[in-house]
């Protein structure tokens, strides 16, 4: 098959664009990791000396111990929501005896392609209107929304590659709807409704839009401790917290792989 | 036979039970804020407080020198940074589908933990780079390239490249997707009659991937579109595109209406896009 083998200009192109997208798409996240352990009062690159100070000043923080706290409960919330919410809706759409599936998988995952932004503006006018304003619920409500759909997607994936002659055994040998569920679907669905779990937790700690349009008086989450930091004067300690949510991120992303494998995110 | 139905019936019920609480939330978090948003942008409040159908807050837009700029700017960047997530995620979907297995992870984990990451993350890694001081610009000084020239931040350069990098993913795993579906026997059957690695690539490969490369390319247009927080951060006030204006006019000049008005502009231009993308997704 040697002969097959791309040209040697091919494969240099390649290397030169591999090298080049890993530069793009890893570089900003590592100058802001690099820049937490500055001993400096200014965020400049590259970093001057070497210390953990920021790292102390954000956990003796008040305002980022309580919008994390704020971030946890409010992504604690959201996770079991969406896996309660998304999983029956997976199992629904994985049934052949459901009528119009294409139709309604379209609608359950259109939050995946519509703007975030709209639905940030949408919950805050209609809270506003009806509901007398913004609350944490409105940002529980807003995720949701958006979290739904991976755990949708997750759990349908799993079920695409599930045998529906299982649950049909179980059936037929007259297992009743409870034990059919707890025996034989969920166990099928496990690793989807982890993967989902995951995801779900992700996108709510990490989301910004949702959460700065419906800003509730004293609820602040970290995202938008960072957002307004960026806005005025960002120091070292916003490197700090911004490295530690990273770390976060990387954590989840290796359960997601765990669960189903990274690959099926294509 | 009425037994058959029976079971039917029952599949149907136990079907419409699992959809429920899936369509309560869309239906509270989803068609009722944006029938909100779709409502506020034609109503007007008369002097003796009754509420009547109005296009003025259409108008106002329309009429506006300053908003058609910020429409044009948002399109022309979104047109764009879609023309660089091709160029760059294409090949690089490709890349990722010849590549050996251990490179191909390596791949996958270098775009996929950017985009887990926090937008606002990404956006202040890029603040880092292109800012004052940053590094970009220490990188360039050697070469005599100081000032202003060196600094993209507040340029609309600088809001292509990181919202090239935010929205890169989106392609590359679009385009993935459709590529790990052509048999590789179409590629050896091409290059084993003759035909050169490149010609396979124009004549094989590339036309079965066209409908990946679409579909990309609407998702990363009308993300791009709607997107705010990183062309806020890089671009500034003085750069504002249709999000940012929507915040403005909700924050700012607490007109809500004319907010409404240009939101449900910009749901009408992402659902031009979407309904040809959902429509593409459904053909395997």
């Amino acid at each position: 098959m040697t002969g097959l083998a791309p040209p040697a200009s091919a494969r240099l192109l390649a290397t030169a664009l591999l090298i080049f997208t890993a530069l793009v798409m890893l570089v900003p996240l590592g100058v802001v990791i690099a820049s937490s352990f500055s001993e400096s009062q200014f965020l400049v690159f590259p970093p001057r000396g070497f210390s953990f100070r920021w790292y102390g000043e954000i956990l003796g923080s008040q305002a980022y111990l309580s919008a994390a706290w704020t971030s946890l409960r409010v992504a604690v919330i959201v996770t079991a929501l969406s896996v309660l919410v998304g999983t029956p809706v997976a199992i629904a759409l994985a049934k052949s005896s459901t009528p119009g599936r294409a139709a309604l998988s379209g609608l359950f995952l259109s939050p995946l392609v519509l703007p975030t932004l709209i639905f940030g503006i949408g919950l805050l006018m209609a809270m506003s209107i009806w509901l007398g304003g913004p609350s944490i619920w409105g940002l529980v409500v807003g995720h949701l929304v958006i979290c739904v759909p991976y755990v949708i997607r997750t759990v349908s994936a799993v079920l695409s590659r599930a045998d529906p002659q299982l649950e049909e055994a179980a059936r037929t040998m007259g297992a009743n709807v409870w034990r059919r569920y707890i025996h034989v679907v969920l166990p099928q669905c496990r690793t989807g409704m982890a993967a989902g779990a995951f995801f779900a937790f992700n996108i709510s700690f990490d989301d910004a839009v949702i959460a700065l349009f419906v800003r509730a008086p004293g609820v602040e989450t970290l995202p938008i401790r960072i957002y307004g930091q960026l806005e005025f004067s960002p120091d070292p300690s916003v490197a700090a917290v911004s490295t530690l949510m990273i770390l976060v991120s990387a954590v989840l992303v290796l359960l997601v792989d765990r669960a189903i494998g990274l690959d099926r995110m294509a | 036979m009425a037994a058959v139905d029976w079971v039917r019936a029952q599949a149907r019920k136990e079907s419409l039970a699992l959809l429920a609480p899936g369509i309560l939330v869309l239906v509270i978090a989803f068609l009722f804020p944006v029938g909100t948003i779709l409502i506020t942008s034609v109503l007007e409040r008369t002097e003796d407080g009754a509420f009547e159908l109005t296009a003025s807050h259409f108008g106002k837009f329309f009429v506006d020198d300053y908003y058609l700029k910020v429409a044009w700017r948002t399109l022309r960047l979104a047109l764009v940074i879609t023309l660089a997530t091709v160029i760059f995620g294409v090949p690089l979907a490709y890349i990722m589908r010849r590549a050996h297995p251990a490179l191909r992870f390596a791949i996958l984990l270098t775009v996929i933990l950017p985009l887990m990451t926090s937008v606002v993350i990404r956006t202040f890694g890029w603040l880092v780079v292109l800012g004052n001081g940053g590094l970009l610009a220490s990188l360039v000084a050697p070469f005599g390239v100081t000032g202003r020239s060196a600094v993209l931040m507040h340029t609309e350069t600088g809001i292509v490249i990181a919202m090239t990098q935010v929205l890169l993913p989106f392609m590359v795993l679009t385009v993935l997707g459709v590529l790990q579906g052509i048999g590789r026997d179409l590629e050896e059957a091409g290059r084993t009659m003759g035909a050169g690695f490149w010609q396979v690539l124009r004549v094989v490969v590339l036309p079965l991937a066209v409908p990946g490369i679409v579909s990309g390319s609407l998702i990363v247009f009308a993300l791009s579109i709607s997107s705010f927080i990183t062309p806020s951060l890089v671009g500034g006030v003085r750069l504002p595109v249709m999000a940012g204006s929507i915040y403005q006019s909700i924050g700012g000049s607490f007109d809500w209406p004319f907010a409404a008005a240009q939101s449900t502009l910009l749901l009408a231009a992402t659902l031009l896009l979407i309904i040809p993308y959902a429509r593409l997704a459904r053909t395997p």
